[in-house]
């Protein structure tokens, strides 16, 4: 069969199988399977089973469930309630008030974190329930969460960097230093949108601080901000500091939530095992649609249909600007149906040779791939970000999606600012190498 | 015929580049009956699951790192033993030794070798310059196998577990100061931003090897068989060719990116050497009847 | 019996949790080794299996819960009727799957342990140990969607819509 019909056929199986109400995960691995079969592959036991085991098992992946638990055990906390009381007297007064919240804890907590799935789960699980309680529109405590919860790729330490740095062969650390100004950016960008919103949409704040708040009430408030402040700085501290690694950070967030829980009265028994059932549901959840992902992603390999796809790209001889464009599209498009690093993986032979043929800088095209990889994680149906805030809100995936939309649409603004503006991303690498 | 074949290492690693020299010949010597795409990089298969995917036939062929095979069976593990060959013809001429081992126990598990591609030898980085090993004492060096493990024992310094990606970040936090490994991977990593000095001490040349499912071979006639073991014979000879150069350059780049590259003291051999000896004995003390044979066979 | 089944649902998601203390104190003993220079060898390794033991192994739990996330946006239009026939329809195609995954986790287990496999960090683990987890896993989540089929076949609500029911209601 002709690979043009058997993508669409297998896109519209995943629709139909979605929209009939299959769960995620087996929706992927029916796919995957039926994927393998299409490309007269017959072993599609074995090549589940081998592709899970290795999916199940990636050493990147373990500090997952850490950091979810580390969200699940502050949410039991007074830790979240205690971040907005500290920084209310703060954001009070700006449009938007304390959805701004989200946006800075994401950006701070990706500096911990290397994936958006986990910073999506842990600061969402303390900010959604104290946003709604407070009144706040559901739609934009969502879409803020959604959309800067993707910071934790872009943000260093990053898996996807990491995946990108090995197979293009550029420097993990310069990665690193150079996602740093293009994250700024997006927290800018975020922020700034959401002022505008809140100027526009007054009544869908809740109406708190009609007067002028003293300086003595703000100061007052960042002391209850110090446990956070502390076990945030604990985190980061030990990463610096050459204690651990960012994977094993997660282990160090996990026992310092739970020594700040026991300090303040609200760890027993019961909160703790509540705690990490809590997690256990989220982790097993995601841990299952990543296999289901992965497997997706070895029947593409073999069909070889998103190489395809590259491969027709570089056919077109295309000037570099129109070499962006079309990548951004072609990412954006299997973003919808494949995990964003999976199709970094799967294209990335492909589409290097010809970013070098175009004079492209690889290290400004890898925080390219970091940004279009973003807005994966935000489209539906196969955006891990929207997983996650669905299971933490119970709200539908196109719900969640809709209202990521704008900050969908402001990731690619940042990739054009970087594409107008290559300087952003250049900038702290060549302070580097003057050393 | 449409065969899949995976391999660990990106697009710029040399014996990916053979990896793709060794199926475009196939493919136009057998006129494109048999058509081989090398999915590079572990797109296809993770690494450590290649070995396990080519022996039971989900993929037709493979590439893998020797060395991650030394649980297996001891034999595997003439390849990373420091100091026992460190120039090309000696690596050379201790794989002639070893194949017959080596493909005795592939055979075992359903897996035909086809042809080995060596990498540069392995030597010192280190955060300070190593003149004697007492330079090096107390320092944490990185270890992720037993053997190296081992080795960073005898040279005095604590051994210090590290994955691959974390390991700029682990020398500029200072969660280790020294490690050994290939000058490729350094350019790779661009090593000259968080370490200074490269001592070309040579402690081991390991290889990637290359195998084929046997049923999946026998199911082919005569000439296609024949096509497929010429291909490799040519993808074996280009490798030892080749790697050479792939060494010099190597180190050139980490000269030009002002890493301070140096030959190992007359002192620090002496001591590495006997450090060599001393991991020999033990690889013998494993399996003293196989690895007895290989090391007769390649000190004759 | 039903009590039984409880508890079987439970004990599911106590392993799981158990598994995600374990990478913790797998990974506080890594530190601590590199700060007191001692080795924790394989830690990685034991470390990976936890995870794919505390994926697997909480399947189950996390299924009876509405864990397992899905699209609900069409089929929470359907009038009761219809609504059934799809939970029911949905249900016998997922528990196809999942015998079809439960046979293929199985066989791997029994190849890891004929073929002798073992894993290549510094301990050789024997990879049908960790990996029977894997199985195990998949075979539970299988009987807790037969279980959820048998449900609705007597004409009950599953477990998992409740919940996601739940959900909804309160977030209106
Ligand atoms: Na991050
Ligand atoms: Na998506």
């Amino acid at each position: 069969m002709d690979m043009m019909w058997i993508s669409i056929l297998l896109a519209f199986a995943m629709l139909a199988l979605l929209s009939l109400g299959v769960w995620v995960s087996f929706t992927l691995i029916a796919i995957g399977g039926l994927g393998l079969i299409l490309s007269e592959n017959y072993q599609v036991d074995l090549l589940f089973a081998t592709s899970s085991w290795g999916a199940s098992t990636a050493w990147s992946l373990t500090a997952l469930p850490l950091f979810i638990w580390m969200g699940e055990v502050l949410f039991r906390t007074r830790l979240s309630e205690d971040l907005f009381k500290g920084l209310s007297p703060w954001l009070g007064g700006v449009p938007g008030k304390l959805l701004h919240v989200n946006i800075l804890s994401c950006g701070i907590f990706a500096a911990v974190s290397g994936s958006s799935a986990a910073t999506a789960a842990t600061i969402g699980r303390m900010t959604l329930p104290e946003l709604r309680k407070q009144g706040y529109s559901d739609r934009m405590a969502i879409g803020t969460l959604a959309g800067s919860g993707t910071l934790g790729l872009l943000i260093p330490p990053s898996i996807i960097l990491i995946v990108y740095g090995v197979a293009a062969e550029v420097s993990i650390a310069r990665l690193f230093i150079a996602g740093a100004l293009p994250g700024l950016l997006l927290v800018c960008l975020f922020m700034g949108f959401t002022m505008i919103w809140g100027y526009l949409h007054k009544d869908e704040l809740p109406n708190t601080t009609g007067h002028e708040i003293s300086w003595s009430a703000r100061i007052k408030g960042l002391r209850k901000l110090l446990p956070v402040v502390g076990l945030i700085g604990f985190v980061l501290g030990s990463i610096y500091g050459g204690i651990t690694t960012p994977t094993e950070a997660a282990a160090i967030g996990v026992t310092g939530a739970l020594i700040l829980a026991a300090c303040t009265g609200s760890l027993s028994r019961h909160s703790f095992m509540d705690s990490l059932l809590g997690a256990v549901k989220s982790s097993c959840m995601i841990g299952f649609i990543l296999v289901g992902a992965h497997f997706l992603t070895l029947a593409m390999g073999f069909l070889g249909i998103p190489k395809a796809l590259a491969l027709w790209i570089s056919g077109m001889s295309l000037s570099p600007m129109e070499l962006i464009l079309y990548l951004t599209v072609l990412f954006v498009v299997l973003g919808c149906f494949l995990d964003g690093i999976s199709v970094v993986v799967l294209t990335v032979a492909v589409i290097l040779p010809m970013v070098q043929a175009a004079n492209i800088d690889l290290l400004w095209f890898g925080i390219f791939i970091v940004l279009v990889v973003e807005m994966s994680q935000i489209t539906p149906p196969v955006g891990f970000n929207l997983f996650v805030i669905q299971s933490l809100t119970g709200k539908n995936i196109l719900y969640v999606a809709k209202a990521a939309l704008p900050f969908f649409l402001l990731i690619g603004v940042a990739i054009l600012l970087i594409s107008v503006f290559p300087e952003i991303v250049t900038y702290l690498p060549t302070t580097m190498s003057q050393k | 015929e449409k065969w899949h074949m995976p391999t660990p290492y990106g697009d710029g690693n040399l014996p990916t580049q053979i990896a793709y020299t060794f199926a475009q010949e196939i493919k136009e010597n057998t006129k494109g009956e048999l058509d081989i795409t090398v999915h590079s990089g572990g797109s296809l298969v993770k690494h450590t699951e290649i070995p396990r995917s080519v022996k039971t036939g989900q993929v037709q062929m493979g590439e893998v790192f020797l060395g991650i095979l030394g649980n297996e069976n001891p034999v595997y593990k003439h390849d990373n033993i420091p100091f026992l060959a460190t120039s090309f013809e000696d690596a050379k001429k201790l794989w002639e030794a070893a194949k017959p081992a080596v493909s005795k126990q592939l055979d075992k598990d359903g897996m035909m070798l086809l042809y080995a591609v060596a990498w540069p030898a392995q030597s010192l980085y280190s955060k300070d310059p190593v003149n004697s090993l007492a330079d090096l004492k107390g320092q944490k060096m990185r270890a992720y196998s037993p053997s190296t493990s081992r080795l960073a024992d005898l040279m005095g310094t604590t051994p210090t577990t590290i994955q691959v990606p974390d390991i700029p970040q682990a020398f500029s936090t200072g969660i280790i100061q020294a490690m050994i490994t290939s000058p490729s991977t350094g350019v790779d990593s661009q090593a000259w931003d968080y370490v200074n000095n490269y001592t070309d001490v040579k402690a081991w040349i390991p290889k990637n090897i290359i195998v084929v499912n046997k049923r999946a071979f026998r199911r082919l006639d005569k000439a296609t068989q024949q096509v497929i073991l010429d291909a490799a014979k040519h993808a074996e000879a280009a490798g030892w060719t080749k790697v050479a150069a792939r060494a010099a350059k190597d180190k050139a780049t980490l000269i030009e990116n002002g890493m301070v590259v140096s030959e190992p003291s007359p002192q620090l051999l002496k001591e590495l050497q006997a450090i060599g000896k001393t991991m020999t004995e033990e690889w013998k003390a494993e399996a003293p009847k196989e690895v007895g044979e290989i090391l007769t066979r390649y000190q004759n | 019996m039903s009590q039984l089944k409880e508890k079987l649902y439970l004990c599911s998601g106590l392993l799981s949790g158990l598994c995600i203390v374990v990478i913790t104190l797998l990974l506080l003993a890594q530190i601590v080794g590199r700060l007191c220079g001692f080795i924790v060898p394989s830690a990685e390794d034991f470390a990976g299996y936890a995870l794919a033991a505390s994926t697997f192994l909480g399947l189950a739990y996390t299924f009876r819960e509405g864990g397992h996330i899905r699209v609900t946006l069409l089929i929470e239009r359907f009038s009761p009727l219809p609504r059934k026939i799809q939970e029911g329809t949905i249900l016998v195609l997922s528990f196809c799957l999942l015998c079809y995954l439960s046979y293929a986790c199985s066989y791997m287990v029994y190849e890891s342990y004929i073929y002798d496999e073992v894993s290549y960090g510094y301990i050789p683990v024997p990879l049908w140990i960790p990996q029977t987890t894997v199985a195990i896993g998949v075979v539970a989540l299988n009987l807790a969607i037969l279980d959820a089929l048998i449900m609705v076949l007597r004409g009950k609500q599953p477990t998992y819509s409740e919940q996601e029911d739940s959900l909804s209601l309160e977030e209106i």
